[in-house]
């Protein structure tokens, strides 16, 4: 049975699978920026910016399904979860702007290496959430969003490691500020990849918990 | 793995400390032939909303008629199993029906008012059959019962007017009002707001939650809203059998079953 509402749930679902891309993107194009010393503000602005305007258009869509069709059950939680994975992914697309644009301003787009490992790491891990985290909303995998947890924590030991080690450099430039800057950055998408992840869950399973 | 349960609703329908009003012990009822109700097993407590959901002739109506022992007024109608009114049955040998009728009121889905009745007269019609006389406990106990029903003031210079001069809505309130004049202990709705506007049914939604101070109510909708609205517990019903029954929040947020949540989200077929 088609219902009224299915079109517009699956207008909502295209509008939120099509941020994730974005936010995805952004974040890769940026830590790519940041690894190889290369200039990638005005690229991601525009990304970010996107997904400024996109996350404006899923909360219209949201409330308009709202409006009309007081929907209940899966199909409350589908849309109040979208809204939220919207505002995350927004944050995705914000901090991979700051990331690039505290690179250009501080570091002078000069490639900051040779980075230490945790701050690799870091790189790594994040990276990794931010993919697995869009990906557990494509598929609505609560099994696939609750491991963000363990990740989250790994990336956690990680930020505070590196902060130790940061606090024993003897370099003062603003190269060091840069990379302090943007584990600081890294270690917030972390934890909003996370919150993605229990929006996913509360979409499969009605079970709101937290993965942090 | 690090996840915790941040669920902070209580379900209410699994609390033991909210005291339950009425209850059905495998109550199931017949037409003739027709099953209407199959070991139906709900519990309606105190001082709360209870809504009974379900699509048509799924049994809602003819569940709240076994509740004031009126299902059994319909020719070729039975039932089996046990309700039970503050723990008594109320179909038990020594039980008059009427006393239950009087202690479990009815509202239906047209208002009723008596036609050649005065606002006044619909009010106290109940109370005279019981004996009581034109005075001032009657007097009181009519702008009582209509302050209740919120048409005091709509209908306090007007009382002597038919009943059927005032509203739908308003003669919908009068219903209420005549009801509550027998001091019932439980409400019974069959869809009380299906031949109302807006604004009469926002006014029968707002009754319905300030009766639950001093009433258990059982209401049957249709409306899914109406019943989220008003209810602090649903019940849901399909092909005569109690599918599911709890908090409405979690009912209507995270219902545990898959027909539930397929009435509740149109998706029937």
């Amino acid at each position: 049975m088609h219902r009224l509402l299915d079109v517009g749930l699956e207008q909502l679902t295209v509008m939120v699978y099509k941020m994730g891309e974005v936010a995805d993107n952004a974040i890769d194009m940026s830590l790519r920026g940041f690894m190889n010393g290369k200039d990638a503000t005005e690229a991601v602005r525009e990304l970010s910016d996107i997904l400024g305007t996109m996350a404006v258009e899923v909360e219209n869509k949201a409330f308009e399904l709202i409006v009309k069709y007081q929907p209940v059950a899966s199909d409350l939680r589908i849309i109040n979860s979208y809204m939220k994975i919207a505002y995350d992914f927004e944050r995705y697309g914000r901090y991979a702007w700051d990331i690039s644009y505290t690179q250009k301003k501080l570091a002078k787009i000069v490639k900051c290496p040779p980075h230490s490992d945790l701050m690799l790491k870091l790189v790594e891990k994040v990276s990794e959430m931010v993919s697995k985290s869009v990906e557990a909303v494509k598929q609505h995998d609560a099994e696939l969003a609750k491991t963000l947890a363990d990740t989250e924590k790994e990336v956690d030991e990680l930020y505070f490691a590196y902060l130790d080690q940061l606090s024993k450099t003897r370099a003062q430039d603003k190269r060091v500020m840069c990379n302090l800057l943007v584990s600081r950055y890294l270690e917030r998408i972390a934890d909003h990849t996370t919150y993605v992840g229990e929006a996913v869950v509360y979409i499969a399973t009605g079970e709101k918990i937290s993965l942090r | 793995m690090i996840s915790k349960s941040v669920n902070t609703r209580k379900d209410n329908a699994e609390s033991s400390s909210s005291e339950v009003k009425m209850q059905t012990i495998s109550l199931t009822a017949w037409f003739g032939a027709k099953q209407a109700l199959k070991d139906i097993n709900v519990s309606f407590k105190t001082n709360a909303v209870t809504a009974i959901i379900g699509p048509s002739g799924c049994g809602k109506s003819t569940l709240i008629r076994c509740l004031n022992r009126m299902h059994e007024l319909v020719p070729g109608s039975r039932f089996s199993g046990q309700v039970l009114l503050d723990g008594e049955d109320i179909y038990a040998p020594d039980v008059d029906p009427v006393i239950i009728r009087r202690r479990v009121g009815m509202v239906f889905q047209k208002p009723n008012p008596f036609p050649t009745m005065s606002i006044y007269d619909n009010v106290a019609a109940g109370l005279r059959l019981t004996g009581a006389k034109r005075g001032t406990s009657l007097d009181e106990t009519v702008k009582r019962s209509l302050e209740q029903a919120t048409l005091w003031d709509e209908v306090k210079d007007d009382l002597k007017k038919p009943g059927t001069s005032i509203s739908g809505g308003q003669q919908q309130r009068l219903c209420i009002a005549r009801a509550i004049a027998l001091q019932p202990e439980v409400i019974l709705m069959d869809e009380p707001c299906s031949a109302l506007d807006p604004i009469a049914t926002a006014k029968i939604e707002e009754l319905i939650v300030s009766l639950k101070t001093d009433y258990t109510v059982v209401i049957v909708t249709h409306n899914m809203q109406q019943a989220a609205r008003v209810s602090d517990f649903t019940a849901f019903l399909y092909l005569g059998q109690l599918v599911e029954y709890g908090d409405t929040e979690m009912v209507f947020e995270n219902p545990k079953n898959e027909l539930t949540e397929k009435y509740i989200t149109g998706k029937f077929g």
